[in-house]
């Protein structure tokens, strides 16, 4: 076998290798796609198929009985609610801990740091059980602070790294002319801090929108649950409904879809940022 | 003199005005609860609220940690834990790698739309991946059974219910899922590597699996040492996806640490002291991790950056 044969033999199995994991990828969700189309009754006797008898009720349907308004809502309220206070209370910390001295800053610079390796699973029972002792048990409240308080750690992260890179002088000038650190944060730091709260926000929003664990169990109203918690519905009571359940997992995944799409960019890059640090 | 004092006194006063409500929240949150989980696995507390006089909270112990080493169950946990590991370690790694490396290599055309594309799986919420796969795995509806009996006729589709093979969908869909999260990760770091090292190492006529063995894999030492530990805290993270696929199902062959502990606490009559214990043991577990990254990070030195 001459050396171009071998070459050209070699670039043919990488194109079949990702071919095949880009039809992996791909078709069990177009399959989905298509079978949301399907009535129940059709996908039971055409799984693989083209819709013979094409519908949108399966979306009229789960949209009604899975109340994807109100779940929609919900996670808006979340994701919108946690993202924006966590990215403000991060950055006022990271301006603490990366240019005021005070002989705590390290250590509550460093517990934040823990923070981003602890397993949050790992607590999901304890918290449960304190966000019930202080009352906030099935309230948005109840479910936006620890979104923010598990949010927190990583803004502490990016954002002190980032204002460390402020010239000092900057502050020190801001300061001659009578500004107090208040001041400074707000009409300095704040406004410099644009591409790193980008990056936190996407990260979070991400985060938030598909947590599902946390706000399973400190919920039980359909009023305050969010959209992944909603969708368990398509699995348990209704799950020979398929042509409802395919619906709702079609409305479920196209809104992070969209929005990957969107962010490709950003979100690849705060990803490879964030994972290797938690 | 007082004038310093008093800049001094206003960057005190600066520092925790900026810095408390995030360190409140923060400790509340996260510290807080780790700390109540220890002490709760250490008392017979059954139900309502923390302090409230009528509650009940004497010590006894390490009662629910024997408890939770004796039971059958725990160990069942454990080991898919350790299977989803094992299934990280020898499948997203290498396979990530193996990908990232062909897309950075550019080996092929098309670079940015096969990353799109393998990334996809990831961003999608854990539960609607649960539950549609789910479906393609039952016996009555989905296309497995279909697709297998194309190649064994006949063929009895077991996959969800059978205890010995519950876990391979699971281990499936882990490596269908979180794939693309490694090539992301060694993809961002293969782009850090000097690309003037390997247009030296062309000049000098290294082929492709030369410049691999000596220059690409001794650079990424520090990123394959992170990346197995991430798989290890991955699987402590394993809870949404086998909660929507298999509920831990069929009699707790699928379980895994989280799960046990949520059924403990919330599935039949609730043992908080038991599942107490199970998130102490996870929280120890996750703080020997830390450690571990922490050593590692002085040892190969920063990994990424």
């Amino acid at each position: 076998m001459s050396k171009t044969t071998a070459l050209v033999l070699g670039k043919a199995l990488l194109y079949l290798v990702l071919f095949i994991f880009a039809v992996m990828t791909l078709y069990p969700l177009l399959w989905l796609l298509m079978n949301s189309f399907k009535s129940t009754l059709e996908f039971q006797t055409n799984a693989m198929g083209l819709p013979q008898a094409f519908t949108l009720a399966n979306y009229a349907g789960a949209w009604q009985v899975g109340a994807f308004d109100k779940l929609f809502l919900n996670s808006l309220i979340y994701t919108v609610g946690s993202t924006a206070v966590v990215v403000l209370l991060a950055m006022m910390a990271s301006f603490a801990f990366a240019k005021l001295k005070n002989r705590f800053s390290n250590a509550l610079y460093n517990s934040f740091i823990v923070g981003i390796l602890l397993t949050l699973q790992s607590i999901m029972i304890p918290l449960f059980i304190v966000m019930n002792t202080v009352g906030l048990y099935n309230t948005h409240l109840g479910v936006l602070i620890p979104y923010i308080g598990i949010g927190l750690p990583m803004g502490v992260y990016l954002g002190t790294g980032f204002i460390k890179s402020v010239p000092d002088a900057l502050i020190e000038s801001a300061r001659l002319e009578g500004a107090d650190f208040l001041q400074v944060f707000w009409k300095i730091i704040l406004p410099m801090t644009g591409p790193v709260a980008i990056t936190l926000s996407i990260l979070n929003v991400s985060g938030v929108w598909n947590e599902f664990m946390l706000v399973n169990i400190l919920t039980s109203d359909i009023d305050v649950k969010s959209l992944p918690v909603g969708i368990m519905k398509f699995s348990g009571t209704l799950a020979s409904d398929y042509g409802k359940q395919f619906a709702a997992l079609v409305i479920g995944a196209v809104p992070m879809i969209v929005y990957y799409f969107v962010f490709r960019k950003k979100i690849t890059e705060g990803v490879s940022a964030g994972a290797v640090k938690g | 003199m007082s004038h310093t004092l008093t800049k001094k006194k206003e960057e005190g006063n600066a520092f925790w005005v900026l810095c408390l409500p995030a360190v409140v929240i923060y400790l509340f949150v996260m510290a807080f609860p780790t700390l109540v989980s220890v002490w709760l696995s250490l008392t017979n507390y059954t139900s309502g609220q923390l302090f409230a006089p009528g509650t009940k909270m004497d010590l006894v112990g390490f009662k629910h940690y024997l408890k939770m080493f004796g039971d059958e169950y725990f160990w069942m946990a454990l080991q898919n834990n350790l299977s989803i590991v094992a299934i990280s370690v020898l499948g997203q790694i290498p396979l990530g790698f193996v990908l990232a490396y062909v897309l950075y290599r550019k080996l092929v055309v098309w670079t940015g739309f096969w990353q799109t594309i393998l990334y996809i799986p990831v961003i999608i919420s854990t539960i609607v991946v649960g539950i549609l796969w789910q479906t393609i795995f039952s016996p009555l509806a989905g296309p497995v059974t279909a697709l297998v009996r194309m190649f064994i006729p006949g063929w009895e589709n077991t996959l969800m219910n059978d205890p010995n093979v519950a876990m391979v969908p699971v281990l499936f869909v882990t490596l269908w899922m979180y794939t693309g999260t490694y090539l992301i990760i060694f993809l961002a770091n293969l782009q850090r590597i000097e690309p003037s090292i390997l247009e030296a190492a062309r000049i000098d006529g290294a082929n492709e699996f030369q410049t691999l063995g000596r220059i690409i894999l001794p650079a990424l030492s520090g990123v394959i040492v992170t990346t197995a530990i991430l798989a290890i805290s991955g699987s402590l993270k394993a809870f949404d996806l086998i909660f929507s696929m298999t509920s831990g199902g069929p009699a707790h062959r699928t379980s895994v640490l989280a799960l046990y502990m949520y059924d403990n606490a919330f599935r039949g009559a609730p043992d908080y002291g038991l599942a107490n214990a199970v998130s102490t043991f996870m929280v120890a577990l996750s703080f020997g991790l830390i450690a571990v990254t922490q050593w590692v990070e002085r040892k190969f030195g920063g990994k990424e950056d």
